[in-house]
């Protein structure tokens, strides 16, 4: 164990010292913030910019009108330009809109408006919630009594009357609330598994370099493996820290939402759980294939199917989205290359888990660890030292069965 | 003086081909010990056995004062013959992790390396990045590597390859002051001359098998015949007919005579017929260079040695 530390220790110190694990380390959080941002960016000038609304009313209802418009960003403002001066009026202005509320709008059932071209053209839809005070005039003036007008106003609705599943919409705000801890999960098995595939090349260069044999007259193959996983598992671990150091601030700030507080529950550690589980399983896989390579450059067909194993549960995500606990979801739940990330998936949407599914996902998920893990370490150990060839999957049948 | 390695019967097969098969030697405490062998005879198969980086099927590997079967790494030094170094990180950086596996003290590794470094000519290259070195101070690095944690057992694979002639001989003055010092030294070659300037003791394989053993002054007294080369227009059956003669290797008007074991030279030479053309004639000893030939290249030069004094 302490060859293992050492080991571990020397990858770690081997890449925080080298430019372009450093520069990756910061890059990644800053190229998904820019993702996160640019479109806000790009397109703040229809979301957020005030449109001023000026009101000519001749009716007296511009106190209705505003308080119809509570829930807009408007900025609402009365006037006394005519429609005739409204256009004129427009071109000092930079987003406004002039509304014409007379005697005639309420005989035609027409309003006319005037808007900037800078105004977003959303704007057309939203000024329809004007309509309400002046229909409530419309029904007044034909002389009904205040109920008679009450129902006229109600319109008709067309409502959903199946019964209210559980879920609600797959993005209402009670939905974000426990999909925090799951895509807080997502992320950390997604930088460890990235950064851990990176031992994948460690353990072929270290061949390309000829040094496996100087390193294993310290040490045991097994120290070595291990040691890789390790080191890279903490590289990831890193990467995660900046990531939450550089990226959450942000998140926090924009998306205003407790996300912290829904980060640190109890289900957090399930989470957890499967991304380290997830990240050892990929890790045999990658330390293993690694040291049957002599070059990345020279990778197989069967190294380059391997490799996309973690990709996997990209497979599974449209029928998982689509119904949570569903034959393929709970498919995808027990195969171990898809298991972590279907689970995470899984957990993000549904509200009550399934928690004899998850014991044995998890289970399956663990005893693979193993597996896999003694599978990479009889590989690892003749492979790593295979110096300038690949090996073939037959050979690589023979090592495991020796 | 103190046996510091063992090797008692070691075999080892790769499929059904066995590579090599009933090895044995051991190697004393100050002492140059050589592994000689053409290639693919088997020597860095054997040393992969010693380290461990390979599992004997037949045979015991001992180390001193190690019962068990663990092999004390720390205490061994090893420099493999496919060898090479990362490439993207400092000089004194590897040097120090190659240390800190042996569970060496940093600050006396540090120390040390920077006195090797000098000794080496490759002061201040200990913040220069691995891939900056040529090929030759890459390989001293490599040998700084291997004897920085003061190894009691030091196994060196084919140290002298691709080594130019001055770098050479600091390699093997350096392999020399450490055998006096009491390193106990296993070095496999196929550079004779080199092997037979610095060996105290010998081990020549070949196909996975011993061919010769033992002190290099026994090996020469044993194995390095006289020969004798002649210059001039003989026949080859009168050549053969020459007394005490072994085997007759003829090559146009040179006919090189490899003469029996105790032969006396000087008496020998008057033995000699009176009609046996003589333009030159010149008498030596078998080199130990020629021995290795020999077995390369599967002549029996050795074999009727062999047999004879089977």
């Amino acid at each position: 164990m302490r060859n293992t530390m050492k080991v571990a220790k020397w990858e770690i110190k081997r890449n925080m010292k080298s430019k372009s694990f450093i520069i990756g380390l910061f890059l990644t959080p800053i190229i998904f913030l820019a993702f996160f941002l640019l479109p806000d960016l790009f397109s703040s000038d229809d979301e957020e910019a005030t449109t001023t609304v000026f009101v000519n009313d001749q009716l007296g209802i511009y106190g209705q009108l505003e308080a119809a418009a509570t829930n807009t960003e408007w900025q609402m403002e009365q006037t006394d330009i005519t429609e005739q001066e409204a256009t004129a009026a427009l071109e000092g202005e930079e987003d406004a809109a002039y509304v014409f509320i007379d005697k005639q709008a309420v005989e035609t059932g027409k309003v006319a408006v005037y808007t900037h071209e800078d105004t977003s053209s959303a704007f057309m839809d939203e000024v329809q919630i004007l309509s309400g005070p002046l229909q409530m005039l419309q029904i007044e003036q034909l002389g009904l009594t205040p109920e008679e007008a009450a129902v006229v106003a109600q319109g008709v609705v067309f409502e959903d009357a199946s019964e209210e599943t559980e879920e609600g919409g797959l993005f209402s705000e009670n939905m974000l609330e426990h999909m925090i801890p799951g895509i807080f999960a997502a992320v950390v098995m997604l930088s460890i598994v990235f950064t851990g595939m990176a031992i994948f090349q460690s353990a072929s260069q270290e061949k390309k370099d000829k040094i496996a044999e100087i390193i294993l007259s310290s040490l045991t193959p097994a120290d070595l493996m291990q040691g890789k996983i390790i080191g890279y598992f903490v590289l990831g671990i890193i990467q995660v820290v900046v990531y939450i150091v550089i990226a959450l601030p942000v998140l926090i700030w924009k998306i205003d939402f407790p996300v912290i507080e829904y980060l640190f529950v109890p289900e957090l550690l399930v989470l957890l759980l499967i991304s380290v589980l997830g990240y050892l399983l990929y890790a045999a896989l990658f330390v293993g294939i690694g040291a049957t390579m002599a070059d990345i450059s020279t990778a197989g067909n069967f190294q380059g199917m391997v490799m996309m194993l973690p990709f996997s549960p990209f497979l599974f995500i449209g029928p998982v989205i689509n119904d949570p606990s569903g034959f393929w979801a709970q498919l995808g739940s027990y195969i171990p290359f898809t298991s972590p990330g279907v689970l995470i998936l899984r957990l993000s949407l549904l509200e009550e888990w399934p928690w004899m599914e998850i014991m044995i996902a998890i289970g399956i998920l663990a005893v693979s660890v193993w597996i896999f893990m003694k599978l990479a370490g009889k590989i690892f150990k003749i492979g790593i030292l295979m110096y300038g060839k690949n090996a073939t999957p037959g050979e690589i049948w023979k090592w495991i069965r020796a | 003086m103190e046996t510091m390695l063992t090797v008692d019967g070691l075999g080892k097969s790769f499929k059904d081909k066995k590579i090599v098969s009933n090895i044995s030697f051991e190697v004393k405490k100050g002492e140059i010990m050589a592994l000689l062998g053409p290639n693919g005879a088997g020597k860095s198969t054997t040393i992969r056995n010693i380290m461990g980086i390979m599992y004997p099927d037949e045979g015991t590997i001992a180390f001193r004062n190690c019962s068990t079967k663990e092999i004390p790494r720390d205490k061994i030094g090893y420099l493999p013959e496919e060898r090479g170094l990362y490439k993207n990180v400092k000089v004194m950086d590897i040097l120090l992790y190659l240390a800190e596996l042996k569970d060496y003290p940093l600050d006396r590794a540090k120390e040390r390396a920077l006195e090797y470094l000098k000794k080496f000519g490759l002061e201040g290259k200990d913040k220069v990045s691995v891939e900056e070195l040529s090929k030759g101070m890459g390989q001293k690095v490599q040998f700084i590597a291997s004897i920085l944690h003061e190894p009691e057992l030091l196994i060196l694979d084919e140290p002298f390859s691709g080594l130019d002639p001055v770098s050479q001989e600091l390699f093997k003055e350096e392999i020399r002051s450490l055998a006096k010092k009491g390193t106990a030294i296993l070095l496999s070659s196929h550079q004779m001359n080199l092997v037979e300037e610095m060996a105290d003791r010998l081990f020549l394989i070949h196909r996975g098998t011993k061919v010769i053993s033992g002190t290099l002054s026994d090996v020469k007294k044993e194995y390095a015949n006289f020969k004798c080369t002649i210059n001039g227009s003989n026949s080859r059956s009168l050549l053969e007919n020459l007394p005490e003669i072994e085997r007759v290797e003829q090559n146009g008007e040179t006919a090189v005579l490899y003469l029996s074991k105790h032969v006396h030279p000087a008496v020998w030479l008057k033995t000699l017929p009176a009609e046996l053309d003589i333009q030159e004639l010149s008498i030596d000893r078998i080199s130990l260079h020629e021995i290795f030939i020999d077995i390369a290249t599967d002549k029996n030069l050795l074999k009727e040695v062999g047999e004879l004094h089977a």
